[in-house]
């Protein structure tokens, strides 16, 4: 049994290892993963008054989201407009193995992405990361979330456009309605209730603590525990919307 | 004499249309079996189906000894599949292809690299193994497509309409290829819509039309069923439309008209040709060339599915213009 697992969880690695190679550098995900949310992000938070690590977490939390899910939203809709998703459905992998590994490259492209924005900004800032640990592992857990958000939309999408509507749909009250450009506490108590049942509050919520304390708080395990929920949520809910989309 | 994929009852309906009808079939270990059926008759549908990319409506399918709807990934590993559409990877090589296929169907890594290489050497691609594949023609597209569907040494490898869309010397590289693999004790199930590919390849044809099998048999076999019926073909110059004046001659029973020639069936040759001599003479037309035939594969075809030669001519005719087999 164990090797069972083992062996498709080493396939998902594998297909990840694909999608990297073929999907990473297309330039759409560049412009949607990355420029948007900063332009976007930096156009509110001058607006608010906000402090600096809620601007760190925030930021990064909503980089790694966009990121995320512009390449995982379209990752199963253009294997699938290509015919090279025929491969992948006639290979000995199960759905959920299959969209694990699509997940999977989500999650390193997303790690490399929180790389990339949380180091200049930590320096500009002056922000001194308490506990470099716990940090990436609420990066790793954010971005293994989002990716898995991404993958639903792709395998519930007919093709490319719908895909990039619906991943919309969802990030952009998403980055709204989670604490980023505004904290909760600031929010009419009616949204906060919305906003428990969004992934990316957590994710800003455990950056945050991860940046300010040095050792895990109960809330930032918490924060983790929903996180590695509905990450594993969102692929099974995506590998049965897979398959009834295919019979 | 072993099986190795097996269709019971096998039905598929898709909004109330029926691609594939209750279908029973067998094939055996290193056969070459064909489905040979017009567009739409349901074979790439057979074919997901029994390959577990698709979802019978009802009915079983049994591939290398595993239900492929209760054990799929089990069935899987023993399956290789070449679908209408080559579906390798544009961006990436034709080594890295292959690389993937093997990971994908758990190849032992230090067989991967030996694997590919023997078959981009079978398949002549190893000169452009480190090329993009989106550089490709379609032919060694689809060549690299047959070789990444062999990395896991599968038991029967399906190929959906292979050689279709292809220019004549591509498609005849991968229909040698084929024999070749099948030589070499690979066991083949291929759909077609060329009624010579098949007859040429297959030890066993399953004639498919609008979901059903209509005959299933080796294609001497399905020949013998036409065998009391003699094909005469003859040209005439000037040439001209002559079908009706020369189904009006006695002793014939039907005229199709072949390239340049009209092919005749009717009941004795012998009786036939002095018949076509005097309609030559008397309309002052010089006989070109006559020749009397053994029944073709595609007279068995049009007498089983009741299609009309010329349907199938034209079907030909759409997919690939004058394509010869060789
Ligand atoms: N995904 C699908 N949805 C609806 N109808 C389909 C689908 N796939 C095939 N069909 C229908 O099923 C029939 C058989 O199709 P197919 O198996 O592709 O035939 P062939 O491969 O012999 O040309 C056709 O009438 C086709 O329109
Ligand atoms: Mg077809």
């Amino acid at each position: 049994m164990a090797r069972i697992w083992l062996q498709s969880l080493i396939k998902a690695f594998y297909i990840s290892k694909k999608d990297a190679r073929v999907y990473y550098f297309k330039a759409p995900n560049f412009t949607y993963g990355f420029l948007m949310p900063v332009s976007l992000f930096i156009a509110f938070s001058i607006a608010g008054q906000i402090n600096t690590s809620l601007i760190v977490s925030g930021l990064t939390s909503i980089v790694i989201l966009f990121g995320t899910t512009s390449i995982e939203a379209v990752a199963v809709v253009l294997e699938k407009q290509t015919g090279t998703f025929e491969r992948l459905l006639a290979a000995p992998v199960s759905f959920f193995t299959l969209l694990l590994g699509k997940a999977l490259a989500g999650f390193f492209f997303g790690l490399v992405l929180a790389a990339v924005i949380l180091a200049p900004l930590t320096v500009i800032s002056g922000t001194v990361v308490a506990n470099p640990v716990l940090v990436f592992i609420a990066i790793a857990f954010s971005s293994l979330t989002f990716s898995a958000l991404g993958v639903l939309v792709s395998a519930y999408a007919k093709w490319t456009p719908e895909a990039q509507m619906l991943s919309n749909f969802l990030r952009f009250p998403m980055a709204f309605l989670s604490g980023t450009f505004l904290p909760l506490e600031l929010m009419p108590s009616q949204l906060g209730v919305i906003s428990r049942l969004l992934p990316l509050t957590y994710s800003v919520e455990a950056l945050r603590i991860s940046i300010n304390d040095s050792a895990p708080t109960f809330t930032y395990l918490l924060d983790i525990l929903v996180l590695a929920l509905f990450s594993f949520i969102l692929l099974v809910v995506a590998a049965k919307v897979l398959q009834r989309r295919l019979e | 004499m072993e099986v190795v994929a097996k269709a019971q009852y096998l039905t598929k309906r898709y909004h109330g249309v029926l691609a594939v009808d209750r279908i029973d079939l067998e094939v055996y270990r290193s056969e070459f079996f064909g489905l040979l059926g017009p567009n739409s008759a349901g074979k790439t549908t057979t074919i997901r189906m029994l390959t577990g990319q698709t979802k019978p409506t009802s009915g079983v399918a049994i591939v290398a000894d595993y239900d492929i709807i209760h054990q799929p990934i089990k069935a899987k590993e023993h399956v290789g599949v070449v679908p209408e559409a080559s579906n390798v990877y544009d961006e990436m090589s034709a080594w890295d292809n292959l690389i993937f296929a093997a990971e994908l169907y758990g190849v032992p890594r230090k067989e991967r690299n030996k694997r590919a290489k023997d078959l981009l050497e079978r398949f002549g691609l190893y000169e452009r193994r480190g090329d993009r594949v989106g550089n490709f023609s379609k032919g060694m597209k689809r060549r690299l497509t047959i070789a990444a569907a062999l990395i896991h040494r599968p038991c029967i490898v399906f190929l959906d309409e292979p050689t279709t869309g292809l220019d004549v010397q591509s498609a005849r590289i991968i229909r040698n290829l084929l024999k070749e693999l099948n030589r070499s004790g690979v066991t083949i199930f291929l759909t077609t819509h060329y009624i010579e590919e098949a007859d040429q390849l297959c030890q066993r044809i399953a004639i498919i039309n609008q979901g059903r099998i209509v005959a299933l048999d080796s294609p001497e076999k399905l020949k013998a069923l036409v065998e009391e019926r003699h094909v005469v073909e003859v040209s005439f110059s000037p040439a001209k439309d002559l079908d009706g004046q020369l189904k009006g001659l006695k002793h014939v029973s039907d005229v199709s008209w072949v390239g340049d020639r009209f092919r005749l069936y009717v009941e004795d040759a012998s009786e036939v040709i002095p018949l076509l001599i005097d309609f030559g003479r008397e309309n002052k037309l010089r006989i070109v060339s006559i020749n009397t035939m053994k029944p073709s594969l595609e007279d068995a075809f049009v007498k089983i599915t009741g299609l009309s030669p010329e349907v199938m001519a034209t079907e030909k005719e759409h997919a690939k213009k004058g394509e010869s087999l060789g």
